[in-house]
């Protein structure tokens, strides 16, 4: 019986999920799918359908992608950084080379690149390669259903909310490979603290992501970003879309916070803490290891970055024309990436016995709550 | 078994998880590339000394795979438990809004409030025996290290 009653619920949600759909998509194919960016480049260049040709234009698209995030890395990673960190002390940091020191980044890339790969005596060696790339590979595997505006998304699964948690959770893996193969003290603490971290915020992050849900009715990411442009409140001319930042802040605010602990930043970078275990887990970690470290980083940050504004600040919805939504899907994440690094510059670390206190005592009973409370109201007033 | 009629409604070429597959592809190959051009322009000076573990400059001692207490351990098995329960709280959420409409508040969130009660009980039981309590060394154990 409950079964059936599943099924049923499911099939009529899929049905209105359609519906609003075609709001949102660009295209719009037949049947109601929002149209991915490999359908669009197979149309474009007149090949047909079939798996073969979706996977090879799913390889141009995601190459396009990942191109564009490691752009956004290499200048808000090496340029951006700095340059905020310097406003937010006083400071005046790079500006020798370039127009605002803006070629740095290429300089930079390029020392990085060139430095000697030192492995330590003792490291666990598969592991220790391994370590990295699995770190990058776990937050751009994020991407891949993201909404990301103007027609860019590379996948729309109906899983897509649950996939990307748990892919951005693999990197939880790399952290404690990385730590352990290193065969460095301050390493294996790194890799011990990380992974009590992310254990202890990936169910606050989850559970109130899931009271996002109970409103969407939908794991689609682009339902779930269908689902806020309705209107919440016209102020006279301005009108204040529905977008679940507004309509439950509380989830808005408990999610940011968990999203700072899960990609290790201020108030909880306890996995790194430069003052108290060198550079926790990436301590050994050189050249090409180092950049793939602080890489698969800043792609976690962005990747947060564009889970929090898809869930909570309407995705690529924003005023002016449909074409313009990449670019306020960028600015969004950019928002969340100028948050972190703002909380960098102003909050203190705290200690790891208080962030697992506060994991495990203060944001899942919270976020517990605000399920429940979601529930009810949901319950009641719709 | 009868085939699922959602089945027929998608058309194979929009199967989602061909092009997860392809940027899986492409996450892989983007760090073994960075990996392969480094190691075209790096130097290599194999130098004694050089490969030695960073201990701030001492002389390492000892050896980094020991016992070790992690303090998580129960944290740990008590994440296990949570993340199972949000797997099952997902499909819940899914259909919540359907599910009041169609049986009724009542119907719809309280098997779901017991379901988190029981978990929640779990909780405070684990809080109260100190699973989530950084355990300090006793006072001997402190004064042998601190000499």
């Amino acid at each position: 019986m409950n079964w059936g009653l599943l099924q049923q619920a499911n099939n009529s949600t899929n049905g209105s999920g359609n519906g609003t759909n075609a709001t949102n998509a660009s295209g719009g194919m037949g049947g109601g799918e929002v149209q991915t960016l490999p359908d669009t480049l197979a149309s474009l260049l007149g090949l047909g359908d079939g798996p073969l040709v979706t996977f090879v234009m799913g390889i141009v698209a995601a190459g396009l992608v990942a191109s564009f995030l490691l752009t956004l890395v290499a200048v808000s990673g090496i340029w951006g950084k700095r340059k905020i960190t310097a406003a937010f002390t006083d400071r005046i940091a790079v500006n020798r080379h370039g127009p605002f020191g803006l070629l740095i980044i290429v300089a930079d890339a390029v020392r990085l690149l060139s430095k000697e790969l030192i492995v330590p005596d003792g490291a666990d060696r598969p592991a220790y390669d391994i370590a990295p790339i699995i770190m990058v590979s776990s937050a751009l595997l994020g991407f891949a259903v993201i909404p990301m505006g103007s027609g860019i998304q590379l996948a729309d699964p109906e899983a897509g909310l649950v996939y990307v948690f748990a892919v951005a959770s693999i990197a939880s893996v790399g952290l404690v490979t990385a730590g352990y193969a290193s065969n460095n003290k301050f390493s294996f603490l790194g890799g011990l603290r990380a992974v009590a971290q992310n254990i202890a915020y990936e169910i606050p992050l989850v559970v109130t992501a899931a009271s996002v849900v109970i409103f969407a009715g939908s794991l689609r990411m682009s339902e779930i970003v269908a689902a806020q442009s309705a209107t919440l409140v016209s102020l006279g001319p301005v009108s204040i879309p529905a977008w679940y930042a507004f309509v439950n802040p509380f989830a808005f605010v408990l999610f940011v916070a968990a999203n700072l602990a899960e990609v290790g930043r201020n108030p909880f970078d306890v996995p790194e803490a430069p003052t108290e275990i060198v550079a926790g887990w990436q301590t050994e970690y050189s050249s090409v290891y180092f950049v793939l470290c602080y890489l698969s980083e800043f792609i976690h940050i962005f990747l947060g970055g564009a889970i929090i504004a898809t869930l909570f600040l309407g995705g690529p919805a924003g005023p002016g024309p449909e074409a313009l939504g990449f670019v306020w899907f960028v600015l969004k994440m950019l928002a969340v990436y100028l948050f972190t690094q703002w909380a960098r510059s102003a909050v203190p670390r705290v200690r790891i016995d208080q962030l697992i206190e506060i994991g495990w005592k203060g944001m899942l009973v919270l976020s517990f709550a605000n399920l429940l409370l979601t529930a009810v109201i949901v319950g009641v007033a719709f | 078994m009868p085939a699922l009629p959602i089945r027929n409604t998608i058309p194979l070429m929009s199967n989602p998880w061909i092009a997860v597959g392809a940027l899986g592809v492409v996450s892989v190959l983007i760090p073994l590339g960075m990996i392969a051009a480094s190691s075209l322009i790096r130097p290599r000076v194999p130098e004694q000394g050089k490969t030695a573990v960073y201990e701030s400059g001492e002389v390492p001692t000892g050896n980094t795979r020991i016992r070790f207490n992690i303090q998580y351990y129960m944290v740990a098995l008590l994440f296990v438990i949570f993340d199972i329960e949000t797997v099952l709280i997902f499909p819940w959420t899914v259909i919540y809004r359907d599910a009041v409409s169609q049986v009724g508040l009542t119907k719809a969130l309280v098997p779901m409030l017991i379901f988190i009660g029981v978990l929640v009980v779990g909780l405070v039981w684990a809080w109260r025996n100190g699973a989530v309590r950084w355990v300090k060394p006793t006072a001997t154990e402190r004064r042998q290290t601190d000499t």
